[in-house]
Parts: C-alpha cells; sequence; structure tokens
C-alpha cells in the first residue's frame, strides 16, 4: 500500500496570492510613461542637431576646478545614470563637489541615417567638450564614456588628447574579438550592410531581441515573477519601474555610425589593433596619455571584461588605474553597491587629479 | 509589352502604377521565392530553441527528479530549472550555429523588406512622390552640408579664438 502524494497548502496559499497579486497589479503600479524620474536639477546648456548638453546644477558651495563631461551610450537613455536619487551617478558626483556635464544623444530619425562616427566623435562631442571649457574657463576637462560612449569616448580622447585632463572609460566596447557575450556572437554573423542600405537606422526592436537573449529565463520570467510577488513594496516596485521605463526606451542608432561600429569593433577589431579610422583620422590608442581609470563589472553580461579590460593595456598613459567590481553592466552605475563602492573610489580618483 | 493594354486603360495619376503593375508583380513573385528561404532559416531556429529545451529539460529531470511537495522545495526548483535553462540557453546563443543561422535569417528578413521597399517606390512613383532613393539622396546631401558647415564654424571659431588671444 503506498500513500497519495501531499502537497503543501502552502503552495495553494502561495498560487493564490501570487494570482491575486496579478489581478491587482494594474491598480497598484503606474503606467512607465507614468513614473516622475525625479531627475537631478540640470539646464540644457548646448543644443547641436538633436543632440543636447546638460549641465547638472551645483549641490555644494566648492566645486573642483576640472569639469566632468559624460558621454553616455548610444543604447537607450543617459537617465540610467540618474535612475533614482539614492542611486543617481550624477547625483553623487555632485555631492562629491564635481562640476557635472551629460551628453544626450538624443533621438535620431530616418534623416539621421548617415550620421557616422565622425559625426559624433569629431562633430557633438568636439562641441560639447569645447563648450565646457569655454564655460568652465577650464583648459582641459575631465571625460567619461560607458558602454559604448565609452568606444565614442576612446576615440575622442585619441585624437583630441590636448582636451581631456583625465579619462574614465568605464565599461568601454573596445575589442570585440575577445567580447564573449551573446550580443558580439549576433554582431559577428550581422550582415549590417544589407541591415543598413535596406532600412537606414538600427530600429529598437533589434535591440529589444538583442535584450531578450541574454539571460533570457531570470530576465524573462524570474524578474517578472519577483516583481508580482513583490507587488506590494512600494520600494521595490518603484525601483523595478523606473529600470523597466529606461529598459523600454530605446533609441534608433544612425545607419552609418552602427556600420562603422558593428564592422570596425566586433568583426573586423580595428579600434584595439590600432587600425580605425574615424573620418580620415586614424586613431592611435597609444596617443591616449592623459591619467586613465578603467571600471569593469565581473558580471557584465553586455560588454564582457575581456572586452574592456584591454583598453587599460593598449594605452600611451603611465597614470592608469584598473578596477573590477563585483556586480553587473547596469549595477555598476546605478546600484546601492556603485553608491558604496565605485563612486567613492572614482571620487578619490578624479580629485586627486582635478 | 505585357503592361501596354493596362497603360490604354488607364488614365489620371496611377497610369504610371498601371504601366508599372508588371514591376510589383515581378517583387510579389520574388517576396513568395525569398520567404521559402525565410521560412527555411525561420524553422531552423526553432529547432535549435527547441532542442536547447529538450536537453534542458532532461538536465533538470536528472538534477530535480521529485516533484516538488512544499514552497522550500518549489522555489529550489525553480533555481535549478532557470540556471540550467539560462546556461544552456546562453551556450546556444553563443554559440556559431545559431549565430550564423540567425544572421541569415535576418538577411532574408531585410531581403523581404527590400521587397516591399521596391513595392511603395512603385506606388510613390505613380501619384508623384519621391522614391525612397531620393528622399535618400536629400538625407545624404543634408548630412553632407551640415558636415561642411559645422567643420567651417568650428574653424571660423578658432581663428576668433587666436585674434581674440
Amino acid at each position: 500500500m503506498h500513500s497519495e502524494p501531499t502537497i503543501d497548502p502552502k503552495i495553494i496559499e502561495e498560487i493564490i496570492k501570487f494570482s491575486k497579486n496579478v489581478i491587482d497589479a494594474p491598480k497598484l503600479v503606474s503606467a512607465p510613461d507614468e513614473i516622475n524620474l525625479e531627475v537631478t536639477p540640470h539646464d540644457t546648456v548646448q543644443e547641436l542637431d538633436k543632440t543636447r548638453l546638460l549641465h547638472y546644477r551645483s549641490l555644494t558651495e566648492k566645486q573642483h576646478k576640472t569639469p566632468l563631461l559624460i558621454s553616455y551610450a548610444l543604447i537607450n537613455r543617459y537617465h540610467i545614470l540618474d535612475i533614482h536619487p539614492e542611486k543617481s551617478w550624477v547625483r553623487n558626483l555632485l555631492q562629491q563637489g564635481f562640476d557635472v556635464y551629460m551628453l544626450d544623444w538624443g533621438t535620431p530619425t530616418s534623416m539621421d541615417k548617415y550620421l557616422d562616427f565622425d559625426d559624433y566623435v569629431n562633430g557633438y562631442l568636439d562641441s560639447a567638450v569645447e563648450y565646457v571649457k569655454n564655460e568652465s574657463s577650464a583648459e582641459k576637462i575631465s571625460l567619461q564614456g560607458y558602454c559604448t560612449g565609452g568606444t565614442i569616448a576612446t576615440a575622442y580622447v585619441a585624437l583630441h588628447p590636448q582636451n581631456v585632463k583625465n579619462y574614465v572609460a568605464t565599461a568601454p566596447v573596445i575589442d570585440g574579438w575577445r567580447d564573449t557575450t551573446v550580443i558580439s556572437n549576433l554582431a559577428k554573423h550581422m550582415d549590417v550592410d544589407k541591415m543598413v542600405d535596406t532600412i537606414g537606422n538600427m530600429p529598437p526592436e533589434f535591440m529589444y531581441y538583442c535584450f531578450s537573449v541574454l539571460k533570457p529565463f531570470e530576465q524573462g520570467i524570474e524578474k517578472y515573477v519577483k516583481f508580482f510577488k513583490n507587488i506590494d513594496n512600494k520600494k521595490f516596485v518603484d525601483s523595478f519601474l523606473r529600470v523597466e521605463k529606461w529598459l523600454g526606451d530605446t533609441p534608433p542608432i544612425p545607419g552609418e555610425l552602427f556600420r562603422q561600429w558593428i564592422k570596425d569593433i566586433y568583426q573586423d577589431n580595428l579600434l584595439i589593433q590600432n587600425k580605425m579610422y574615424v573620418g580620415r583620422e586614424h586613431i592611435d590608442l597609444k596617443k591616449i596619455d592623459m591619467p586613465m581609470f578603467t571600471q569593469i563589472a565581473v558580471g557584465d553580461h553586455l560588454v564582457s571584461p575581456e572586452c574592456s579590460m584591454p583598453l587599460h593595456y593598449a594605452v600611451g598613459s603611465e597614470d592608469k588605474t584598473l578596477r573590477m567590481y563585483p556586480t553587473g553592466h547596469v549595477g555598476m552605475i546605478a546600484s546601492s553597491l556603485s553608491q558604496k563602492m565605485v563612486l567613492p573610489e572614482l571620487g578619490r580618483w578624479l580629485a586627486a587629479r582635478s | 509589352m505585357s503592361s501596354k493594354p493596362q497603360s490604354l486603360a488607364s488614365i489620371g495619376p496611377m497610369r504610371a502604377f498601371a504601366a508599372n503593375s508588371k514591376k510589383v508583380t515581378t517583387e510579389l513573385i520574388e517576396i513568395n521565392e525569398g520567404l521559402i528561404g525565410f521560412n527555411q532559416y525561420l524553422a531552423e531556429y526553432y529547432k535549435q530553441l527547441s532542442d536547447a529545451w529538450n536537453v534542458a529539460q532532461k538536465k533538470v529531470n536528472l538534477k530535480a527528479p521529485e516533484i516538488p511537495r512544499d514552497v522550500e522545495q518549489i522555489e529550489a526548483f525553480k533555481r535549478i530549472w532557470i540556471d540550467i535553462f539560462d546556461n544552456d540557453f546562453t551556450e546556444l546563443f553563443d554559440s556559431k550555429k545559431f549565430g550564423e543561422n540567425y544572421g541569415k535569417l535576418v538577411s532574408k528578413e531585410l531581403e523581404l523588406t527590400k521587397h516591399w521597399n521596391n513595392i511603395a517606390n512603385v506606388v510613390l512613383q505613380s501619384v508623384n512622390l519621391p522614391s525612397k532613393e531620393e528622399i535618400d539622396e536629400v538625407y545624404k546631401a543634408v548630412h553632407s552640408l551640415k558636415k561642411r558647415v559645422g567643420k567651417l564654424e568650428r574653424e571660423l571659431k578658432k581663428k576668433d579664438m587666436k585674434r581674440d588671444a
């Protein structure tokens, strides 16, 4: 005689509670477009085509002499660096006494499909640097490049080292052949010429596909299970929705820029080999000779550490620091770990050189 | 020749469209041919996903053969399931065979889009609107002009700064 398998009544309880949370969710949670990100107060000080240069209002009486300009990634929006007052990269730097500027690349339309690396590096970024220099009366500025913004910033500092006092490379996309992420595998097998010639700009839908193949079960199922389980936890829901809003807001990438980025970085890997050209200018990483701070996340599944790290060894700088953090791509810039560990270290490093 | 009777029968702005209907038909035939190739890669795409699913599920069954009976066991089972599935699927997405097939699948999709664009061009021209290529020419010219103006402005600024210094 065998006994019937018994089911823990708690399981039934959990299922009923979970179902109730799913039903109640629309009443308890705001739609992504209703979320107020409580961004740090700033002014738009320069507009060039669709790009905007933002200047954050100071939070301290005294400021370090050298201003910091952030070159954000081309994927999604700059406000991940200012996602929540308690996790804001920008706010933390302001509180440490830095004068912070951010370059918002805007939303390219079909008309912008011919914008290329040259426009971004020698056009938009250079104009922003010149503006910050003039405004702050500084001969040189500090520049931070994050993710693909790090690729653009790296090309910039190699071409215009005279304008940059300190360079901070945060998870930059540098060595495409060493990148071990799923994104690099897709990029390596992509017929980018056909894509750009046929549809122009890289559509957001392609980026959403790339996001969907990164840890698909953790990110596609478990994340939402956790969300519904914690629907009563206001802090959790708020934090979840802010990141979801950011994830769902992907602008297109200009076609020509995307073409060169995929070919030169992922397929032919020209940047790290010192064979890349922007416009007609040759990028030689040895010309990066200012103090450089490279920040890498060990668990980065968007830009693997192997992809970013070679920059540290390729530049000509003598004063250079490489730091690795036990977190992921977004965790490095928008988490309690970034507030407690990443930003204080960056602040100390910058302050000593500003 | 074959479009002549239609051309004779049509008047007004739709005349060009009638004259070009042969082009539309050719594009539609090519779309059908393209769809065959697209479906081959799409079938392979789903086969790879399905194979990865089956292998991952077998691994889960080996690691957690018992049916979970309480909340803690369900949590543990879920963790095992997610870890194994994420690992196996990441391995698939990272593989050359997936990358190649996905690349070809997207490429075929782009070819279909190109045919669709060609049909749209026939329609646009039939109602005296610029084709995609003509609009692209304008975009390219605007981009080139903006670039030249930007460079001239920067050079001018530098000269002004030198003079002021």
